[in-house]
């Protein structure tokens, strides 16, 4: 089993709830429990939050591409956008303990997916790739 | 996401309902610092109708409740559904927010 669905969206933060609806209609097809679809679907948010801030520098007219791919033993979710190269080495959130606004988002992603990396292979922007491992009933 | 300011037993409680997200956090940072600015303390915010929050919400918590110790506010928030206390539980929020079951606790406490 492989399927695929893709999606493209505006980086305009009103489309995040979209984000939000698919993933979370995307898991519930894969009967994936609620509690770990509510946590992908705030991973995914996240991310794409974080290409519209720092990819898109904020602009909201550009385009971010989300591209599902389920198999037997993984959910998959890979994001591309075509904005300034994410510096991955200084990619990481603030310690939890530092309480202060913001880093957070990267440790929702991190919690849940097993997998957060960036295909340094893309030439222009970037595509992160989401791996979160388990059991695919449908 | 829709914002409701309500006096209960003579103190201000925001009433927050539906998704607070990146799109919808500046107008909650937006409210919520204008009655800061007010030193209105404690201020009371409702959870019971949030579905959602994200990063951005949750940072604009904290950013409020920063502001409000440099003049010992109290900063209290009631009626926490439960997947949104886990958010704030990773966070390790739970142990810096004064958090209550309800209203009347929160007011009591």
């Amino acid at each position: 089993m492989k399927d695929f669905a893709t999606i493209a969206i505006p980086s305009h933060p009103k489309y995040l709830s979209i984000v939000r609806s698919v993933t979370g209609k995307i898991a519930q097809i894969y009967e994936i429990t609620e509690t770990l679809t509510e946590d992908m679907k705030l991973a995914v948010d996240e991310a794409c939050a974080n290409v519209i801030k720092h990819a898109y520098q904020g602009d909201r007219t550009k385009k971010i591409v989300l591209k599902y791919k389920i198999t037997k033993k993984s959910f998959n979710v890979i994001i591309e956008d075509s904005g300034i190269k994410a510096k991955t080495d200084l990619i990481k959130g603030r310690d939890l303990d530092d309480i202060r606004p913001g880093g957070l988002g990267i440790h929702f992603i991190k919690r849940v997916f097993d997998v957060f990396h960036f295909d340094e292979t893309k030439k222009k922007g970037n595509r992160l790739i989401l791996i979160k491992y388990m059991n695919i009933k449908k | 996401m829709n914002i409701g300011i309500a006096s209960y037993k003579g103190s201000k409680v925001i009433q927050l309902s539906g998704d607070i997200d990146m799109y919808s956090s500046p107008e909650l940072r937006t409210e919520l610092m204008g009655l800061i600015k007010k030193r209105i303390s404690p201020l009371y915010v409702d959870f019971k109708e949030v579905s959602y929050i994200d990063s951005s919400g949750i940072a604009t918590f904290v950013e409020g409740l920063k502001i409000m110790k440099t003049y010992d506010g109290r900063l209290r928030l009631f009626c926490i559904p439960q997947g949104i206390m886990e958010i704030f539980r990773f966070s390790k929020l739970d142990r810096v927010f004064e958090i209550y079951g309800s209203i009347d606790d929160a007011i009591n406490s």
